[in-house]
């Protein structure tokens, strides 16, 4: 199958090009809309033909089935971007040689299909995620990350079992959903980078708080304790903090694939850990893992010639993560809470004197 | 002496001077193997004479004793150490990113590590003895700045601006002189001293922004926004003086700029707002 509009070869049944995002007419189903211009403001909907600097045509080449690496999913070779996760095929993935892999590269202007919807991702600096929601499908999210939005697309608040506990948790209460058609457009306020996770039929991720950016209505969400926490004391105050959060988010796909699309603060770095493999992270930077990877606390006393006034002050405090599963991090972190402060209790943590 | 006929397989007698460090390097090279500088792009020098820091591109690695220095990613980059046995770097502890679980941390006793207490720095300095695996990033969008170190030089850095250093670089604080400098300046009371011995070592320094670089030749001075500060060689002298904007006699207002007086280097960032620096 080819496409009308620039002549790439695409997969059969593809609602889109993966070259130009053309839609495809098929032929038993009733034609999609053309897409409307990707503009903030509400102008009439003029058809727009891709515009060339954006939408590089590449010549078809061999037909064949590849891989995508960084979501796993079979998309046809003649494409540039996979559909699933708008990742750069074909280019080589960026590994560092202690095992991290960078976020694979994405193209600006990257456009991902999911359902009968699609996503464009605009800028590589603070990028946006500009959604051409279909009928069907929708999407949820935190009401502070809408970037702009055609009218008609309409928003309503999404009920959230046990409220409350989000509100202590510096969560924000309500959840917000958009249904299509028309287009919704997302971003956070800090230099970084989009992180676009399709989930598969059964899949489940834990993401830490706040970097959640939106997802697919029909994924599920939850959160969980992380119970990774720490308590201090300074006279009579005790405080109790949270190196990671006090919550994580959980995303899970039930029925039918599903996408999340994550905010990170800075350069992403991924990696896969093998069965009891471990590795201290600073834990403000932890972005997301798979519920297979445990996590716990873990501090470290370095060794030093005098023994040192405050002996809580030389103690660093890490997440430990073990394997086996999928972790990611950003090159962001905030400080760390009660690092340097005399601590009474903590959750389950492990240390290593030097 | 080696002549054209004695070199190993492969190696030519031509070599490239990296306009950055000026070490020398193969010719096939794309980055410099001592500061990871792209080689085959020109030095980028502005009409006034400001030097733009080398970008060091996505994944270049960087060669000091037997370790090297990965740089990853290009919004915040992360440098990520791979220690040889033997080799140690030291560091300010909450920049670290994440480590291998058996790398060695101990802890550099510094003197007047309370004075430094009390003026908000971290009076421990952390040391990672190799080998292993520590990588260490910062807070902000910056640029990751490896300065050519060669023998004989003193510089004076911005306080909590040094990512890390390798432990062949001794390294001090100099308290910033004179009140005005310390409560207009706009960088606290501390500076970073690091003096190089006669073994090559590695510094790696974080700058908010875009960094750039300038020589002022001496007694030449240049007015230089107090936050922006990143670098200078010690022989450059910092005063800070005061802009009095606006007429009246009690209107208008002042505002305090940096006087910057050769001979040396003086190195700038674009993104000064006061970060939080803990």
């Amino acid at each position: 199958m080819f496409c009308v509009n620039c002549g790439a070869r695409m997969a059969d049944g593809a609602n889109f090009c993966g070259s130009c995002g053309r839609p495809v007419k098929h032929e038993a189903a009733p034609a999609p809309p053309p897409p409307p211009p990707p503009v903030a403001a509400p102008t009439p909907p003029v058809p727009r033909p891709p515009d060339p600097r954006f939408e590089p045509r590449t010549p078809p080449v061999a037909h064949g089935a590849a891989k995508c690496a960084w979501c796993g999913a079979t998309v046809d070779a003649t494409q540039t971007a996979c559909p699933k996760c708008g990742a750069s095929l074909g280019m080589p993935s960026l590994v560092a040689r202690s095992g991290w892999a960078q976020l694979p590269g994405r193209k600006d202007m990257a456009k991902l299909q999911f359902g009968k919807s699609s996503c464009q991702i605009e800028g590589v600096y603070v990028p946006v995620a500009d959604m051409n929601l279909a009928p069907e499908d929708g999407v949820y999210f935190a009401h502070h990350v809408l970037l702009w939005k055609d009218p008609q697309v309409n928003i309503t608040t999404m009920p959230l079992k046990g409220a409350w506990k989000r509100m202590f948790a510096g969560m924000p209460l309500v959840m917000t959903q958009a249904q299509g058609p028309g287009h919704i457009a997302f971003s956070k306020d800090d230099p970084g980078e989009l992180v676009a996770l399709p989930l598969q039929p059964g899949q489940t991720i834990d993401v830490r708080e706040h970097l959640f950016l939106a997802a697919t209505l029909n994924m599920q969400y939850d959160w969980f304790s992380t119970d990774v926490w720490l308590r201090t004391q300074n006279g009579d105050d005790t405080e109790t903090h949270y190196p990671c959060g006090m919550f994580m988010d959980k995303f899970f796909a039930p029925q039918t694939p599903g996408l999340l699309l994550l905010h990170a603060g800075g350069n992403v770095f991924v990696r896969q850990l093998a069965q009891d493999q471990h590795i201290l992270i600073k834990p403000t930077a932890l972005i997301f893992k798979d519920p297979s990877v445990q996590m716990r606390l873990h501090f470290e006393r370095p060794s030093a010639m005098f023994s040192g006034w405050g002996y809580w002050s030389n103690r660093y405090i890490w997440l430990l993560l073990s394997g086996p599963g999928r972790v990611a991090i950003q090159s962001v972190f905030e400080p760390v809470e009660g690092e340097s402060r005399n601590m009474t209790s903590c959750s389950y943590a492990t240390e290593t004197r030097w | 002496m080696t002549d054209a006929a004695n070199l190993p397989m492969g190696e030519s007698l031509e070599r490239i001077q990296c306009q950055w460090c000026q070490s020398m390097n193969p010719k096939t090279a794309l980055s410099c193997s001592a500061c990871g500088a792209p080689l085959d792009i020109r030095n980028l020098v502005s009409e006034s004479g400001w030097r733009e820091a080398p970008r060091i591109r996505d994944m270049t690695e960087i060669h000091f004793s037997s370790s090297t220095c990965q740089v990853e990613g290009e919004i915040v980059p992360a440098a990520e150490i791979n220690l040889g046995q033997g080799d140690s770097i030291f560091f300010e502890h909450h920049v670290m990113l994440w480590k291998d679980p058996n790398v060695p941390l101990t802890l550099m006793s510094l003197a007047g590590g309370m004075k430094r207490a009390f003026a908000g720095m971290p009076f421990l300095i952390s040391v990672a003895t190799g080998p292993g695996r520590i990588a260490f990033s910062r807070d902000a969008t910056g640029e990751l700045v490896v300065l050519p170190l060669h023998p004989g030089m003193e510089l004076d850095v911005r306080e909590h601006a040094f990512l890390l250093s390798s432990h062949q670089i001794d390294y001090s604080f100099v308290r910033v002189k004179g009140l005005t400098n310390i409560l207009f300046g706009g960088q606290g009371m501390y500076m970073d001293r690091f003096i190089t011995t006669s073994t090559p070592g590695l510094l790696i320094l974080h700058g908010y922004g875009n960094v750039f670089e300038r020589r002022l030749a001496a007694g030449e001075s240049i007015m230089v926004e107090p936050g922006a500060f990143l670098y200078k060689d010690s022989s450059v002298t910092m005063q800070v003086e005061f802009q009095k904007l606006g007429p009246g006699f009690f209107g208008g207002t002042t505002m305090s700029l940096a006087r910057m007086t050769g001979p040396g280097r003086v190195g700038i960032q674009s993104m000064y707002v006061h970060h939080k620096t803990e």
